[in-house]
């Protein structure tokens, strides 16, 4: 029984290949909001599951988490959308945290971590479709020279995405890096699971720099668009600072 | 000849003939200014900028909004515009129902983007692009339903035009599958550029150079390109002959499959990829006596050998990927798959349609050609619609703001509005253009005198001939100001080519126009006692050494970095007061004299006969084993005649050398073609020690020249000040840019120097009362610098000067520090971000002080604006001009054409001064228009390269323009772009005679690459030259009322 619930877990704290659900929900979803809220609602599903299952999930699941999470942060650097880039990083992002422990409440909050930044995101995404018509790569967009407000939103999101210090899933990284779960049960070394881990988070943050490098660097094409309003950068703004602060306070509850 | 030799011998004309649209790039160290588009100068400027437009991817004219904020300050002539616009109507069929002018005007003046798309896919797909009926559609806010698919086989044309013809291949893969070979294949150029070129940076160098470009880096090549290299060798090479450069370009296209006809311009599209870099090979190919070209040689042709054979081997390491190859294979798949193409070359050049860029992409990622062939159709059918919408948009933007309706149009009236709209953008800049050069000339028009001098009681205190440099402009008129100076102008080399050979240097420098080569030399000397180099030099140059090698300068950051520190410190917070302290610690250049008198033939005979003595005894120990003392001055004298052939090898003097009749024979062969000592290398040698100096005949004939070019033959003050110009800055590799470009991008004291050192001989000024310019004996020639960067105005050779004189050189000196207070005070504003135009908000001393900061601080990357804003180009009386203030924009070269019945002066002026103004004009406007294309974009980011140019970042093509800083204020223009409006004051037939003989001036008129004004002042009429050929000629005064200004354009 328990088995049963934690594969239909993993598909909210999403496994391959039951992870293919989501992100295809993801990409057809165009609506930011509706896209923030999936981001926000969906591994907290999974988390709830975990809690009816009430016993820890089998190792197997944990090295299944692992090598998914690896996956998807590799197939992240052929990326050149985005919002396909946000689904497969949340992905990548939530199978982590299958190894993050046995306290649901803690899992909830290491998958907020994870969630809060891709939704503003999220957001942004939103924006630059709204005004871009999409966030690609082989548009050409040149954001810093054509709207550079955009390109500095976009760089700061990216960032926090892949979990710089001091936005939340950084921390969230490095406590499931020294969980005591991991390896435990697993029959790997936290050696191994813990350079896996960390080989995941390079590959973020590989994957999103060449997103910026294709959509924020280079002679933007000319094309007759306003830049970010200064509300807006503000809000924006306002929302890396709370991420931020809410990564510092983490760090208190996670390390 | 042989075929291949034929073959080879076309390659190098085709080359030659391809390179000529690019600009020649001269070293920095003289930086010369050049006009981009100098190979398009056979063209009217309106044909050569869009030609240019196309070849160098560049902008040709400001973009709509900055002409509108010109427009907003008045810097544009909106009746002019209003004229054009007119003009451009009456060329064309009416509109019913639509008034053009109007629609035109508001175009121009309240729509600050274009409305009509010019953009490449636009033109690759014609048959994609919105039509008449998807605007009207769009306009009756649907679809346009009844529009015909997008007929595959019609974008054929097209796109074969686009990507075949004389783009090369790898740009066409580039653009059709997001390849990166044509930014991979210029870094690799580059860095093969950077190896074989260094003059000296590097430590370690390439290997082999004196082979030439081609050869040397063919050894250095790695392996793959060296086995296509072999390949093509063993393919093409006759026996016995070795690779050439010509062979490899030859086969390479012929490879590539790439039809001959279209050799000449795939030539040019390769060689304009980096035409920074190409510039400088042209110019180095091309250069006389320039030490690097001639011991390492290479040219255009073999950068194209290098290009081609790094483009082939790119290409076939991509051919696994199934992309075509060749010419032919492009060619065949764009006939086969257009559909596929088209797709392609919209996704990966970025113009595709954002809202399918994935679906785009997932289908051309390897899906079947059904899925291809329907996401054509979606596609076609969703890009026509989006460019309907946006051209509606656009349209109806420019509709609300004329006030009209679209609605009421009618298809043959839209499609024909739709028709004139991209026409008229297309002649836009030309409009604008003009309206700002009529303004300008309205603002000159108005403020010129043409009241005769009124007579002086007395001669001037001072007479000083400046520069003709726009920097001029302002000291010269507040040293008029402050007190009894009279100025004039004249080219900066003072009429006098001269080749340096400066003291403790081995090689020539040129000081005079790039267009001039000189025939004299001139050598400086010192007097002073040779010393010992100062310590702190010498530790200079060790640390200098140490930095260079490759594992000191891990140990010398430890044990000495902090030395370094401090000096960086010093520097940085006190640079007036740490680098006046530092140079003190160098050896100081003492006090030079210039060798400016011609040797006689006795002279050279015996300078040379002196050194072959030298090296004769030097020969006969090196190779007989002599000592010193045997051998004596009449062996010596035996052996020369006898290695010159004017005597026969007497047995005395073979006695005399203790060797074998053989052995001297041998010895005196040697001496012949070792040593040099023949007959042949004589004759050069006299010749060359013939350059030395000037005859007297010479001398007077520039002094002379000098004198009346610029009506100074009577009158003379007690002094006449020669002041050269150069600027001063630190850390600036643009320094010689700001110098004096009739100098060659030199100083122009040494000029100033040779001339006032001329005019005060006492034989010169007897041949010149002779020709009836009587120089007083009272008047003194004295050189001076003008430092452009600070307005210091200072005196040289002063040791020379009579002690009559030094009595006035107190007032002399204070006149010049209040005018250069004066003047550092005018442009200290525009310095400090006040824009052109501010009042000063300092006081002088203030100012002044700033402005001797900014010379040296060497974080300052804008010491002074240099000829930024220059406008125009006055040949004339200092009358015509002196009560109006240029701001700085003034080329000011005095004339006075009664001196000159026979046009000679007049002419010599066009030719020189005026084309050099032309150059440093046009140099300015390009690098304005497009500063990243013509220009060298910021300064933040530049690296000296081989120490002759800079690069942006660590790789990029040698930046030829001028620097952002330069041109640029906060992103927008601070130099606003025009061309040369050239004023001459002369009677008309007499300056029009001049234009018609002077071929590159008349050229340069007729093809309106400067706009010329002609000021009659014994008819007080104002001739203008139009552009359609016509001369157009108006009373001066009528310049003075606003309302009956210049309308040059009214047809």
């Amino acid at each position: 029984m328990s088995t049963a619930i934690y594969l239909l877990a993993a598909l909210f704290l999403p496994l391959f290949p039951l992870s293919m659900a989501f992100n295809q929900l993801a990409a057809r979803t165009r609506q930011p909001l509706v896209r923030a809220v999936l981001l926000l609602i969906w591994p907290q599903l999974g988390i709830g599951l975990i809690a009816l299952a009430a016993l820890p999930p089998p190792a197997w699941f944990r090295v299944w988490a692992l090598v998914t999470a690896a996956l998807y942060a590799y197939r992240a650097i052929a990326l050149r959308d985005v919002g396909l880039w946000i689904g497969f990083i949340a992905t990548s992002a939530w199978s982590l945290v299958w190894l993050g422990g046995a306290v649901p409440a803690e899992l909830a909050l290491q998958a907020l971590a994870f969630s809060a930044p891709l939704v503003l995101l999220s957001l942004l995404t939103g924006d630059l479709e709204r005004h871009f018509g999409a966030a690609h790569t082989r548009l050409q967009l040149g954001l810093a020279s054509v709207a550079p407000r955009y390109a500095l939103a976009l760089v700061m999101a990216i960032l926090a995405a892949v979990a710089t210090p001091v936005f939340p899933n950084f921390f969230t990284i490095l406590a499931t890096i020294s969980s005591p779960v991991a390896g435990g049960d697993m029959g790997l070394s936290p050696l191994v699971i813990g350079s896996v881990v960390a080989l995941v988070w390079l590959l973020w943050s590989w994957s999103g720099i060449r997103l910026l490098q294709g959509i924020v660097v280079g002679v933007g094409r000319e094309r007759a668009v306003a830049d970010m309003s200064r509300a807006r950068a503000r809000a924006y703004a306002i929302g890396y600072l709370i991420l931020a602060g809410a990564g510092l306070e983490l760090a208190g509850v996670l390390l | 000849m042989s075929r291949t030799q034929g073959q080879h011998l076309r390659i190098r004309a085709m080359v030659y003939v391809a390179g000529e649209p690019v600009p020649l790039f001269w070293p920095m160290r003289s930086f010369i200014a050049n006009n981009p588009l100098h190979g398009l100068e056979h063209l009217p400027f309106a044909e050569a900028v869009e030609r240019g437009v196309q070849l160098f991817h560049a902008r040709g004219f400001l973009p709509r909004r900055t002409y509108q904020d010109y427009l907003q300050a008045d810097a544009v002539d909106r009746a002019t515009l209003s004229a054009e616009i007119e003009r451009f109507v009456a060329a064309r069929a009416p509109l019913v129902g639509i008034d053009l002018p109007h629609w035109l005007m508001t175009l121009l003046t309240r729509i600050d983007a274009p409305v009509m798309r010019r953009d490449v896919i636009t033109d690759v797909a014609a048959d994609v692009a919105a039509d008449v009926n998807g605007v009207l559609a769009a306009l009756a806010g649907n679809a346009d339903r009844d529009a015909a698919p997008v007929d595959a086989a019609s974008l054929i044309p097209d796109l074969r035009n686009r990507l075949l013809g004389d783009r090369p291949i790898y740009e066409s893969i580039d653009a059709l599958c997001g390849t990166t070979i044509t930014a991979e294949l210029n870094d690799l150029v580059i860095r093969a550029c950077l190896d074989f070129f260094d003059e000296g940076q590097s430590v370690w160098v390439m290997p082999d150079r004196e082979l030439g470009f081609f050869r040397a880096w063919r050894n250095v090549a790695g392996g793959p390109v060296r086995a296509l290299l072999d390949e093509i060798e063993a393919s093409e090479a006759r026996a016995g002959q070795a690779l050439s450069a010509e062979m490899v370009v030859d086969h390479i296209m012929r490879r590539l499959q790439v039809p001959e006809e279209n050799w000449i311009g795939y030539f040019t599209r390769e060689i304009a990829q980096l035409h920074g870099w190409a510039g400088f090979i042209r110019w180095r190919a091309s250069a006389r006596h320039y030490h690097w070209s001639e011991r390492y040689r290479g040219d255009l042709v073999d950068l194209l050998a290098v290009r081609l054979t790094l483009a082939l081997r790119l290409l076939n390491k991509r051919i696994g990927a199934g992309l075509p190859a060749t010419s032919g294979d492009l060619q065949v798949l764009i006939e086969d798959a257009p559909k596929l193409v088209y797709l392609r070359h919209e996704l990966y050049t970025g113009d595709v349609l954002p809202d399918m860029v994935q679906r785009v992409e997932s289908a051309l990622e390897g899906r079947g050609p059904a899925t291809v062939d329907a996401l054509f159709d979606d596609y076609t059918r969703a890009k026509r619609q989006v460019e309907a919408h946006a051209q509606r948009d656009r349209l109806h933007a420019l509709a609300v703001q004329v006030g009209a309706e679209l609605d009421a149009l009618d298809r043959d009236t839209l499609s024909a509005l739709l028709g004139t709209l991209t026409e008229f953008e297309q002649a836009e800049g030309m409009i604008w253009l003009r309206a700002m050069e009529d303004r300008a000339m309205q603002s000159l028009l108005t403020g010129l005198s043409l009241a005769p001098a009124p007579p002086r009681e007395k001669r001037p205190f001072v007479q000083a001939a400046f520069c003709i440099d726009t920097r001029s402009e302002r000291i010269r008129r507040h040293l008029e100001a402050v007190g009894d100076y009279q100025t004039f102008g004249i080219a900066g080399f003072f009429g006098v080519p001269v080749s340096l050979i400066e003291l403790g240097k081995g090689s020539e420098t040129h000081l005079c126009p790039v267009l001039l080569t000189p025939k004299n030399v001139v050598l400086e000397m010192s007097s002073a006692v040779r010393t010992e180099q100062p310590a702190v030099t010498s530790l200079g140059h060790a640390m200098h050494k140490l930095k260079e090698s490759v594992l000191s300068p891990f140990v010398t950051v430890e044990a000495i970095g902090l030395l370094f520190g401090l000096d960086m410190i010093g520097k940085t917070v006190a640079p007036q007061l740490y680098n006046p302290w530092r140079g003190q610690l160098h050896a100081q250049k003492s006090g030079t004299h210039l060798l400016l008198d011609k040797l006689s033939r006795e002279q050279a005979d015996s300078i040379l006969r002196a050194v072959q003595r030298a090296i004769i005894v030097e020969a006969a120990e090196q190779e007989l084993g002599m000592e010193p003392e045997d051998v004596n001055d009449s062996l010596v004298r035996a052996l020369r005649e006898a290695a010159l052939g004017h005597a026969e090898l007497a047995a005395e003097v073979i006695g005399a050398l203790g060797v074998s009749t053989a052995r001297a024979v041998r010895f005196i062969d040697r001496l012949r073609d070792n040593y040099r000592i023949n007959a042949a290398f004589m004759n050069r040698q006299m010749e060359e020690l013939g350059r030395i100096g000037f005859s007297t005949d010479e001398q007077v004939g520039f002094v002379s020249q000098a004198l009346s070019s610029i009506g100074l033959t009577r009158d003379f003050s007690r002094f006449v000040l020669l002041v050269g110009h150069g600027s001063c800055s630190e850390n600036n590799p643009y320094e010689s840019a700001l110098d004096c470009g009739a100098c060659g991008g030199n100083h122009g004291l040494v000029n100033a120097r040779v001339l006032a050192q001329m005019a005060n001989k006492p034989a010169v000024r007897r041949r010149l009362a002779e020709k009836g310019i009587v120089i007083p004996e009272d008047s003194w020639f004295l050189p001076a610098m003008h430092n452009t960067t600070t307005d210091e105005v200072t005196l040289h050779d002063l040791e020379l000067l009579p002690t009559s004189h030094l009595v006035y050189l107190d007032r002399l000196r204070t006149g010049l520090t209040s005018a250069a207070r004066l003047c550092a005070q005018e442009r200290l504003p525009s310095l400090q971000g006040g824009g052109a135009g501010e009042t000063a908000s300092v006081d002088p001393a203030a100012a002044f002080r700033i402005a001797r900061r900014n010379a040296m601080d060497w974080s300052q990357v804008r010491p002074e604006w240099g000829l930024s804003r220059n406008a125009y180009f006055i040949v004339g009386r200092r009358d015509l001009t002196r009560d109006m203030g240029l701001d700085g924009r003034a080329f000011l070269h005095s004339y006075d054409y009664r001196v000159d019945p026979k046009r000679r002066l007049l002419e010599n002026i066009l030719t020189g001064p005026l084309v050099v103004g032309q150059w440093i004009n046009m140099q300015y406007y390009f690098s304005a228009v497009d500063n990243e294309r013509f220009g060298s974009g910021s300064k933040v980011y530049h690296n000296v390269a081989g120490r002759f140019g800079v690069m942006t970042g660590n790789l990029s093509d040698l930046r030829t323009g001028l620097p952002a800083q330069t041109v640029l204020e906060n992103g927008r223009p601070f130099h606003e772009p025009m061309r040369l409006i050239t004023v001459i004051e002369a009677p008309f037939e007499h300056a029009r005679a001049a234009i018609e003989n002077v071929a590159s001036v008349k050229k340069l008129v007729r093809n309106g690459w400067v706009r010329l004004l002609v000021i009659d002042p014994e008819t007080a009429t104002v001739c203008l030259y139009e552009e359609d050929g016509g001369w157009r000629r108006q009373p001066h005064g009528e310049f003075t009322d606003s309302d009956l200004s210049l309308r040059l354009c009214t047809a």
